[in-house]
């Protein structure tokens, strides 16, 4: 059966159909407030309708009429709503029996929340550690499987979803040895202490992240403490610790040298932006200290390093492989907001910054007070919060 | 916060579409001016209900609370039927 024959999709189906391209609309039935906030976006665009199931509930006949206006008659739909019942309503209901040829998106945008790809980073591929880039794709957030040795691997910021990471590790026959967050998230809860439980490695953390800069209280978490300058041998390569304050006060780049040289800049460098330095309520404060890490730490780096961040905006950033990297060299040329970075004195940097931050995402304080141990979600909780895509970037991608 | 009410519905437990497609439905079985209360479990009832009532035409949402009933969070919406 292909995919434009199926009565339901799953959302690893949906990520292949966006992928390609593929010639197919979206019917999205949540309410204003849910579609505003947060939809879903491919490398292709795609059309988009937006018609509450509501809609087909008290006036059926109006609402088909609406769908029709806005869709071929022939195309390919998919329908969607947050947890993916109302969907398959309005789809076997109303425009099924109508001769349309419309599929359901199985567990609705909390499936699609929740969906991680993987890619291997072909500049890794013969050398002496092998890196495994995992997207979590509605989110736009980055996180990494690296080999080392013949069978030992480190993961750096696992989500709290990890089975993937588990599952590609078990299959490729990798032991986790190690489990490194770049900084304390503000957008995403992380996997890092839970990992660590079930696999034994230590979870690693620089102790400026361990205190919640809005409460000032200390994280409830078991951790090993990073400090600037420290080393891990892994196996024949090397990885370096480089402490980057600004986005947070513990904000961490490591970068692995093998064959060939990898930055993992986590909030720093973006493909596109940079990170903002006022998640931590103290913009004013951080910014300075922000440009000081910027051009003293990171971009004094060598410009043949492979870059490879923790989040992205949009799809339309990844290379034609599927991986979001860049030499630093290339981003210094295409990174507009790390250009602008470079050519501004400090005063100048921090007063750009403080004119141009995104809204404050008030859940922020929440999952930071999660990646503390301050605060104990349940599953519905915790999807609540991430709910979205990250706003950890400057870049007016999310204006 | 007891609003006067004329029927209820219960549809505690039920998710999304449930509770607005049987409000619907319930809505045909009032008399004009009449109020019903629904109690629902789904959190995303309160915009739903909400967003069902710009729409409806002869429905208007007059409130909607947050009550705990047996332990548990429970969305109260009343809609009244004005046509």
């Amino acid at each position: 059966m292909t995919i434009a024959e199926k009565t339901t999709i799953t959302a690893s189906d949906l990520k292949r159909m966006l992928d390609n391209g593929d010639d197919f609309a979206l019917l999205d039935v949540r309410n204003d407030d849910e579609f505003a906030r947060w939809c879903i976006e491919g490398r292709h665009k795609s059309l988009t309708v937006h018609i509450p199931y509501f809609v087909f509930a008290e006036d059926p006949d109006s609402a088909v009429a609406e769908f029709e206006r806005q869709i071929p008659k022939d195309k390919f739909v998919v329908a969607v709503c947050a947890k993916g019942d109302s969907s398959a309503w309005v789809a076997e209901e109303f425009l099924r029996p109508r001769g349309y040829r419309i599929a359901n998106l199985e567990g609705g945008m909390v499936a699609w929340g929740s969906y991680y790809d993987a890619h291997d980073v072909p500049e890794s591929a013969d050398d002496i550690v092998r890196i495994v880039q995992l997207e979590r794709t509605a989110r736009g957030c980055l996180h990494y499987i690296v080999n080392y040795g013949i069978d030992k691997a480190i993961v750096i910021d696992p989500p709290r979803h990890f089975e993937h990471v588990l599952q590609i590790a078990q299959e490729r026959g990798w032991r986790i040895t190690h489990i490194f967050d770049t900084h304390a998230h503000s957008d995403h809860i992380s996997g890092g202490p839970q990992l660590s439980k079930v696999t034994g490695a230590p979870y690693y953390l620089h102790p400026y992240d361990a205190i919640h800069p809005i409460d000032v209280l200390p994280a409830n978490i078991e951790f090993e403490w990073l400090s600037d300058g420290m080393t891990f041998r892994l196996g024949e390569a090397m990885l370096k610790v480089i402490h980057i304050p600004g986005h947070t006060l513990g904000n961490i780049a490591y970068l692995l040298e093998g064959k060939r040289r990898y930055l993992f800049t986590g909030d720093s460098i973006f493909i596109v932006s940079i990170a903002r330095p006022d998640l931590g309520g103290r913009g004013e404060t951080w910014s300075p200290i922000w440009y000081e890490t910027l051009t003293k730490k990171l971009l004094t780096l060598p410009d043949d390093v492979l870059v490879l961040p923790g989040h992205f905006s949009k799809h339309s950033e990844a290379r034609a492989d599927g991986v979001f990297a860049a030499t630093l060299g290339q981003l210094k040329q295409t990174n507009d907001d790390l250009r602008k970075t470079m050519n501004s004195s400090k005063e100048e940097f921090v007063a750009w910054i403080l004119s141009s931050l995104p809204e404050f995402p008030p859940q922020y304080v929440d999952i930071k007070r999660v990646n503390a141990g301050l605060l104990q979600p349940d599953e519905e909780k915790a999807n609540e919060l991430e709910l979205g895509k990250n706003i950890c970037a400057l870049s007016s991608a999310y204006k | 916060m007891a609003m006067p009410f004329d029927k209820e519905l219960d549809v505690r437990g039920a998710k999304c579409p449930v509770p607005v497609v049987k409000a619907r439905q319930a809505v045909n079985e009032l008399q004009v001016g009449q109020v019903l209360r629904v109690l629902a479990t789904d959190p995303g009832s309160v915009n739903d209900f909400k967003g069902w009532a710009q729409v409806a035409k002869i429905v208007e949402l007059v409130a909607q609370e947050t009550e705990t009933m047996d332990g548990q969070t429970v969305y109260v919406h009343y809609v009244k039927r004005i046509g």
